[in-house]
């Protein structure tokens, strides 16, 4: 697929923009400017058309069956596959400009990466929204079982057209608008105002030494005045411009948010690739009952967040309905968050005198060295202020371990409510400093890769007694772990059970207990093919996944073929792998699940496996025995035969594991095994994230 | 696996380490020195206290040090003005590098870099090990890594 045509003036004259003010400069330099900077405007003009033709020339996507290949570059030349599963988000924006002219800008940003890891460059609307749908429904088609959950059995072209029915959460009303506006502040310009008038304030004095103190005092207060306005004017402009039309929704599987009025926003957040959530409010917020909710993937990287990182938040809302709306995407329950002791309280206290006399020391200092009339001790006033500004630090804070998430809450004049689920936390950082360890005290950081520690949010317990902390920390790691085997646990299931989940989900465990015979398995089979309408794209994506991992299910392969080229009339995809053994075909039980046979082996690991080669990559004839959904009795025997392999039994056995465990989730390679030959064309962009 | 120290050289690396800072410190006093403005003893001064700072926290942070490979994490310990203790899930390890930089091929140690997909404990840094042992730390993170099926290691 090709880029939109428009991109190519457009993108050209972007790059030119920036000559334009070097031109003006030198326009008006002298006599011969104007030609001189016309001549070379055109030059560069022109050169930056030729460049963008051949960039456009040379810009190619293609939406593949579990990759998003993007080919690109003039000069040095880029391939780059995304797969699907690894996308994190899709992001289409449009300034003013681009809709004028009819073209968007899609981003596609997977787990870690310094940058975008997939930027296309302009297309058209419709074709930025076409990809988002395709991305979305690819991936879902992808993780197997899930497609027939969200989709029905509706057939490609159809799913295609259609999607999944929009569920609307949240739609910025008119009012809450305004109080974005009326609410955001842009303290960025106070900020360095004051940071530059700092070091001028001394100075100025210095040239209007007659001036009064009264008569500098009303300036100075006219002068923040106006700054404070300025500033409030400028944030409530951008806030509105940024948040106006805001609305968010679910899609199946998937939460679409849509804002903007000038410079259009548009994108998609797999529910599943939510990291934290974070609800934050101002004692405005407060008072009046509002906060403002930010989902954060981690999509985007440290650092890189052009506009405040997560693209979703929530800007405002009345506070009962962030919390409805936080519950949709993780339901959390009604979090009762424990303080830390109280005693900390005093800590607050020493820590605020001692930036209070920091102050004092200032002003003194400013005092003795400038003007000697003004009051140097104003500043110990705020002493007043230390033990509520302390007891308010200490309320504020808190955390809450739930049945799925931790959450935690810091902060008084902007508090943050925090919530990570235990599956998403990726460190646990537990720290005492100096100071912390005289109170006997520690913080817990539940690190997630989300990508808020710039702005300082993730989750933290700060100063909890250090044994609260130590059992914090075992309590989180725990935590971790069940949620990692429930999560496991899931996944596997989805694996195994084809055809209908729900049924399967039901009616598995029962039916484990008292093994599954061999016809029983084999019907099961069948009717799993039969009932699933996605067949044909989960037996592509295995084949991947089989190639993925390095060691392909050869067995399982086979069935897949069979299952396949039956299929293949009515679902129209055509199946990759040839029928090994046609007579192989398994029956299909009256419930129409297939099931796992979970007899274990009799092979010995330390012998090395068996090998076929099918020309395209090697794969172990005989499959661990962990994952084979159905697997019949005589297979067993057959496959202790094979000695032919390259590597060393022990090398094989540790990568079995990889394996088994790798084809059971659709597609994961893992960088570790790639000592597998195999693995040749494992690896690709955005694989490990 | 018990808790394990780092190797006792890694002294020497973190010694010179403070050395170099001690040199970088005093240099403004070096020049204050020069343009006359500061006595003779000033630069060596300054340099002594932040060596001498610089010795005691190297020492200090040795004995602080140690990991640990537990049955599902990667559990260390370190800091001395801030004590730090990391817990790696052994699930999140997204790839793990054993590195050499020139310090530590000169004392002949090597050091052992575990990354995750956290923004904070991003990549966590294990120091002092013997080149021998980095590789087998390395190559035992892996096999553990790969064991603990890290599916999501988001």
């Amino acid at each position: 697929m090709k880029l939109a045509p428009q991109s190519v003036p457009y993108r050209a004259l972007q790059k030119v923009s920036g000559f334009v003010v070097v031109a003006f400069f030198v326009a008006n330099s002298n006599d011969w400017g104007l030609p001189a900077a016309a001549a070379a405007g055109g030059a560069i003009l022109i050169a930056a058309l030729a460049y963008e033709t051949a960039y456009y020339r040379r810009f190619d996507y293609e939406l593949t069956a579990d990759t998003l290949d993007i080919s690109s570059g003039v000069i040095s030349r880029r391939e780059r596959e995304i797969p699907y599963r690894r996308i994190q988000n899709v992001d289409v924006s449009q300034s003013v400009i681009q809709r004028a002219i009819g073209i968007a800008a899609v981003d596609l940003e997977t787990a870690g990466g310094s940058s975008t890891e997939g930027s296309i460059r302009f297309v058209k609307p419709a074709e930025a929204t076409r990809l988002r749908r395709e991305v979305q429904r690819r991936k879902s088609g992808s993780s197997a079982g899930e497609a027939s959950a969200t989709e029905g059995s509706a057939d490609g072209a159809d799913r295609d057209a259609v999607g999944p029915a929009e569920e609307e959460l949240f739609a910025i009303s008119p009012g809450e608008l305004a109080l974005v506006g009326a609410l955001s502040f842009d303290g960025r310009l106070i900020g360095l105002l004051v940071f530059l008038s700092s070091g001028s304030v001394p100075v100025l004095s210095g040239f209007i030494p007659e001036a009064s103190a009264t008569a500098l005092t009303a300036t100075a207060i006219v002068a923040v005045g106006g700054l404070f306005l300025v500033s409030w004017i400028l944030g409530a402009g951008v806030a509105f411009s940024n948040y106006y039309g805001f609305r968010l929704s679910r899609a199946g599987d998937e939460l679409r948010y849509e804002r903007g009025l000038f410079r259009r926003y548009s994108g998609s957040i797999p529910t599943e690739k939510v990291q934290t959530l974070t609800v934050s409010d101002n004692p405005a917020k407060r008072v009046l009952g509002y906060a403002s909710l930010s989902i954060e993937t981690a999509g985007y990287a440290p650092g890189q967040s052009g506009d405040g990182g997560s693209q979703a938040a929530v800007p405002i809302a009345t506070t009962d309905r962030v919390y409805r709306l936080a519950h949709e995407v993780e339901s959390f329950g009604t979090p009762t968050f424990s303080r830390p002791p109280k005693r900390i309280r005093w800590r607050y206290v020493f820590r605020y005198v001692i930036a209070v006399a920091v102050l004092v020391g200032v002003a003194f200092a400013v005092d003795w060295f400038v003007t000697p009339d003004l009051p140097w001790y104003g500043p110990a006033v705020l002493l007043l202020a230390v033990p509520p500004a302390a007891h308010l630090k200490w309320k504020h804070r808190g955390y809450w371990l739930g049945d799925d998430h931790l959450l935690t809450r810091n902060g008084f004049w902007s508090r943050t409510v925090t919530v990570v689920p235990y599956y998403r936390i990726q460190t646990v950082i537990d720290s005492r400093t100096i100071f912390q360890r005289r109170w006997n005290v520690a913080t817990i950081v539940a690190d997630t890769a989300g990508s808020s520690s710039f702005s300082g949010t993730s989750a933290a317990a700060v100063d909890f007694e250090l044994d609260e902390a130590i059992e914090l920390r075992e309590a989180l790691q725990e935590r971790l772990q069940s949620a990692l085997t429930t999560q496991r646990n899931r996944r596997d299931r989805f694996e195994w059970f084809e055809g209908d989940v729900d049924e399967a989900v039901e009616a598995g465990p029962d039916d484990d207990a008292d093994g599954v015979d061999v016809a029983d398995a084999e019907e099961a089979a069948g009717a799993g093919r039969a009932g699933a309408g996605n067949d044909a794209d989960t037996g592509d994506d295995d084949a991947a996944t089989a190639r993925d991992a390095g060691i392909p299910d050869a067995d399982r392969d086979a069935e897949r073929g069979d299952t396949q080229s039956g299929d293949s009339s009515d679902s129209g995809s055509d199946a990759d792998s040839d029928p090994v053994d046609a007579e192989d075909e398994p029956a299909i039980p009256d419930d129409g699940v297939v099931r796992p046979d979970f007899s274990t082996t009799d092979r010995d690991y330390s012998e090395p496996a068996e090998r076929i080669d099918t020309g395209e990559y090697a794969v172990d004839r005989f499959p661990s025995d962990a994952d084979v959904a159905h697997q019949r009795g005589g297979r067993n025997g057959e496959a202790d035969e094979g000695t032919s392999d390259e590597e060393t039994g022990e090398e094989r056995t540790s990568d079995e594991e990889t394996g088994e465990e790798r084809t059971s989730d659709g597609g994961t390679s893992n960088q570790e095994s790639a000592e597998d030959p195999a693995e040749s064309d494992g690896g690709s962009a955005g694989d490990e994230k | 696996m018990t808790a394990q120290s780092l190797h006792p050289r890694i002294r020497i690396v973190w010694i010179l380490r403070a050395v170099i800072v001690a040199a970088v410190f005093s240099l403004p006093f070096a020049g204050g020195f020069y343009i006359g403005r500061l006595p003779m003893w000033a630069p060596f001064a300054a340099g002594g206290v932040v060596l001498a700072l610089g010795v005691v926290h190297a020492v200090l942070k040795y004995r602080r040090w140690s990991y640990e490979i537990r049955e599902d994490a990667l559990y260390l310990d370190r800091g001395v003005v801030t004590q730090v203790r990391t817990t790696v899930p052994l699930v999140r390890i997204q790839h793990v590098d054993s590195r050499r930089g020139p310090v530590e091929r000169g004392v002949g140690l090597a050091s052992c870099v575990v990354y995750t997909a956290g923004s904070r404990g991003a990549d966590v840094r294990i120091p002092g090990l013997t080149p021998d042992g980095a590789s087998d730390l390395r190559e035992e993170l892996k096999r553990l890594a790969i064991r603990a099926d890290g599916e999501d290691a988001v």
